[in-house]
């Protein structure tokens, strides 16, 4: 077999064991690797209705046919599982040497399931897993357990290995906690709680199996094409800046979200703004294994320490929480990394507090001296949540469960889709955004469609809501779903001359299968119609398909979007265009015919 | 108003003469129809007289159309002092539109079709032959029978935001008004350039004003920043042989933080604030 393995690793922490498994090359073709086999393998091998924190959740990780290929930007994995945050499908995705790892262990997938009776660490081989204490690991940062890991096996056993873990917040299961590996973390959905629901502190990789391809003249013809374009004027800024420089752009169109998404735009954005980081405080450009665009740019703290910083950590720490301070950003980003803690939900989460103290619907929280743009207070609640101390005990929860314990007011403005807050994209000036918001099956995710593309390009008029919308985020989605189950980076996306034509010749020259266009584009809307088919065994509704009350309720009141609101007519139009185009009967549920059209 | 509007003098020289020396920057192949006895200044254009007299717009569509050397022509009249440069290109180019050919493309302003502001292939010359020969001197009735587009208010609104297209000079007060309204459109205008990602690095700066002229384009302010932010040539612009400038791939132009453009012939207004930004504006 080409690109694949065809097979699968399950590691069962309870008994400790585990068995390889046949993959079907049929579900291979169906969905690929990364989130598609992912979202296929979580369909399979979860027990419907399973509690997100009991043993018998399922905690996958994918590999995919690009991984290894030379390709650059796919050096890339899925951790898939059932969202502890949302209680539907958590997929998410990191990079570098920990993917290249698993792909050289010979599976296409792990799946681990069970939970262990002490904390545990994984080292998996080609050979099987092995089972290791990591009670000398807790309360360690996912950095310092990937560094003492690595130098154990390198000094007992003379191997290197690639390390992803948990940090503090994961193990005390917050429910947005993040796993990580390089510095790289597979963020949004709480995967670091199941790690720590399972008492699993990290899984260490090494493989020795080589990736084979089916035609590797061809292979290597289209990598060095995608490698000369991707250091061209489409990537440019992403290799010159990273996605900070998304920050000034926004605030200017009136898409930057602040202070709880009560407005915009924000009064410090310059100070904010990525070309402000790199002129002031610029310290070196990272980038992932295997990737030419090397999007990661460090900055530099007044403590002289380096942090990684992007834009969706720099929205949510900096103006959703009315942060000026740029050094605080980087702080509170140190913090989050150090802690294990989603930047997006910590920031969401803290915001929608800061509005409790606001408003003072949260007596608690007076003495914490919480106020959108203290910096020192916000700083001082990020061990409180990773520990579950105080407050933060509630803040662990997410805004939308910590909301329900504060009162119907609370519930109000917190900002969520489905329990995962919302990224830096203001709703109400983004249409077409709006919708992908409303509708992702992993709750309020700027990832898994890009259907803000739509609005920054002029296709469509951003401000205004219209039956057209819903094609288009259908669109968005499936085209995501091929490009997270190849896997190749959405920064690359651009590079493309015809991405469906361009990546079907891509996949029949890596996997010797005959691909087409019309083949992968299906791929995209199976694996999307999967994942809404989980969430609707897992309990979905269509209230859950929606928007805070917030968004539909107060129009933006100042800077170029002034007076632009989003009605619930408007969004309901929306949704119902959505449903059409995906085929759903009018309620957003999958029609028997289309389960059978999709082989479902 | 005293004499033929054709000779009334504006900006300067008569203004038949001001109509040709502007349209002859876009072409090359001018035909002026005139009235059976009509006497005009020397003009680098082909002169035809109409063989039969107060035959309408049709007739003068029709006499036009016979002298061309092209397969299509653009047809306006001689009292439109402020026609837009852009916005023919623009009609001109929707002869073929979507895939599909069109016979006339005609604008709609105000309601109103324009039928002496619009561009018409030389192959509806028999059907207008057959009108005059019936008396229908309207020129609706050859939209009826051959394919016709017409442009909508929205689209001629990119171009020419006010309609100054059409304004015509049927009084005496529309020409004085008209006369004021050259002397303002002749003060140049202040835009301001925003600089967002790598154009602002590039240029070190992140705002570049720019004094541009009056019926300046995208494409005039592109062109002006290049010149004031040479830094932006090879890396945000690209400079054609004219020294024309273009945004490169992966850039693109916002106008107030409200439309994305990307046509060189958009207008622009006194005021206007133009954002280069990544195309890529996710992430």
């Amino acid at each position: 077999m080409y690109g694949f393995h065809g097979r699968l690793l399950r590691i069962d922490l309870t008994t400790q064991s585990y068995t390889w498994q046949d993959i079907e090359s049929s579900r291979l073709t169906a969905v690929l690797g990364g989130v598609g086999l992912g979202a296929s393998l979580l369909y399979d091998h979860a027990p419907p209705g399973v509690e997100p924190f009991s043993a018998d959740n399922p905690l996958i990780f994918t590999s995919a046919p690009l991984v290894g290929t030379g390709l650059t930007t796919t050096a890339k994995y899925a951790v898939v599982t059932k969202s502890p945050l949302t209680g539907f499908i958590a997929d998410s995705l990191s990079s570098s040497f920990f993917a290249l790892e698993l792909k050289r262990l010979g599976v296409d997938a792990l799946v681990i399931t069970g939970a262990a009776e002490q904390p545990t660490y994984l080292l998996i081989t080609d050979d099987g897993a092995e089972f290791r204490t990591a009670s000398h690991l807790t309360g360690l940062s996912a950095q310092e357990t990937e560094e003492r890991i690595r130098h154990a096996v390198r000094t007992e056993e003379e191997a290197e290995v690639r390390v992803a873990a948990i940090g503090r917040a994961g193990e005390n299961l917050v429910r947005f906690a993040t796993l990580s590996n390089e510095g790289r973390h597979a963020g949004r959905g709480g995967v670091g709680a199941v790690f720590g629901a399972k008492r699993l502190k990290a899984v260490a990789l090494r493989g020795r199996c080589r990736v084979a391809v089916a035609d590797t003249g061809a292979v290597e013809k289209i990598a060095t094409t995608l490698r000369e374009r991707s250091v061209g004027p489409q990537t440019a800024k992403y290799r010159e800046i990273g996605t900070v420089a998304n920050l000034a752009v926004f605030d200017r169109l009136g898409s930057l979200p602040t202070y709880n998404f009560q407005n915009t735009p924000f009064a410090q954005a310059e100070a904010l703004s990525g070309e402000s980081f790199i002129t002031n405080s610029f310290s070196q450009t990272h980038g992932c294994a295997a990737c030419t665009i090397r999007c990661e740019r460090l900055f530099r703290s007044l403590n002289g320490e380096a942090q990684r910083l992007e834009y969706e950590t720099l929205f949510a720490l900096g103006p959703l929480c009315g942060i000026e301070e740029p050094d605080a950003v980087l702080r509170a980003a140190r913090l989050c990394d150090r802690y294990g803690l989603d930047t997006i939900s910590t920031g969401g989460t803290i915001a929608w507090a800061t509005e409790c103290a606001d408003k003072g619907l949260w007596p608690e929280l007076r003495e914490t001296g919480l106020s959108f743009g203290n910096a020192e207070a916000i700083l001082a609640l990020l061990p409180d949540i990773a520990h579950r101390q105080g407050v933060g005990a509630i803040l662990a929860e997410g805004s939308r469960l910590a909301a329900t314990r504060i009162g119907a007011e609370a519930e109000g403005f917190a900002m969520h889709v489905k329990g995962m807050e919302l990224p830096g994209y203001e709703p109400r000036s983004l249409k077409t955004m709006a919708l992908g918001l409303a509708v992702s099956p992993r709750g309020a995710c700027h990832n898994r469609s890009g259907a803000y593309e739509a609005d920054f390009s002029g296709q469509v008029d951003r401000l205004q809501a219209d039956a057209g919308r819903g094609a288009l985020v259908a669109a968005s989605e499936d085209f995501s779903a091929v490009l997270d189950s190849l896997i190749v980076c959405k920064f690359l996306r651009k590079c493309f001359d015809d991405f469906y034509a361009d990546t079907a010749h891509l996949m029949s020259a890596v996997t010797g299968w005959n691909y087409t266009a019309t083949d992968l584009k299906q791929v995209g809307e199976r694996i999307n119609t999967l994942k809404k088919l989980f969430n609707m065994r897992e309990g979905w509704r269509p209230e859950d398909d929606w928007l805070p009350p917030r968004l539909l309720t107060e129009p933006l009141s100042s800077g170029v979007a002034q007076g632009v609101s989003l009605t619930p007519d408007e969004l309901r139009l929306m949704i119902q265009s959505y449903y059409a185009a995906r085929g759903w009967n009018e309620e957003g549920l999958v029609r028997e015919e289309k389960k059978r059209e999709l082989g479902l | 108003m005293g004499r033929p509007k054709a000779l009334l003098p504006f900006d300067g020289k008569p203004l038949i003469a001001h109509l040709v020396q502007r349209l002859s920057q876009r072409f090359s192949d001018i035909v002026v129809v005139a009235a059976q006895d009509q006497t005009l200044p020397s003009l680098p254009v082909t002169l035809v007289h109409d063989a039969v007299a107060y035959q309408g717009p049709v007739g003068g569509i029709y006499y036009g159309l016979r002298a061309i050397r092209g397969t299509a022509a653009f047809v306006t009249s001689c009292d439109v002092p402020f026609l837009q440069l852009p916005f023919i290109d623009y009609l001109v180019s929707q002869l073929n539109h979507h895939g599909r050919d069109y016979d006339v493309v005609v604008p709609v302003w105000q309601d109103r079709l324009q039928p002496l502001h619009a561009v018409y292939r030389r192959s509806v010359v028999p059907h207008l032959q057959e009108q005059l020969a019936a008396q229908r001197l309207r020129p609706v009735y050859l939209y009826d029978t051959v394919p016709t587009r017409k442009v909508s208010p929205a689209e001629i609104e990119r171009f020419d935001p006010e309609g100054m297209s059409f304004l015509n000079m049927n009084t005496q007060a529309d020409y004085q008004a008209a006369l004021a309204q050259w002397r303002t459109l002749s003060v140049p205008i202040s835009c301001t350039v925003e600089l967002f990602g790598v154009a602002r690095l590039t240029a070190r700066t992140s705002r570049v004003p720019l004094t541009l002229s009056a019926e300046a384009t995208l494409g005039d302010a592109l062109t002006v920043l290049g010149v004031e932010c040479p830094a932006l040539l090879g890396s945000v612009l690209s400079a054609d042989e004219a020294g024309h400038a273009s945004l490169q791939s992966g850039y693109t132009c916002n106008i107030n933080g409200q439309d994305f453009v990307r046509d060189a012939h958009t207008r622009l207004r006194a005021g206007d604030s133009l954002l280069i930004l990544s195309s890529d504006a996710g992430g």
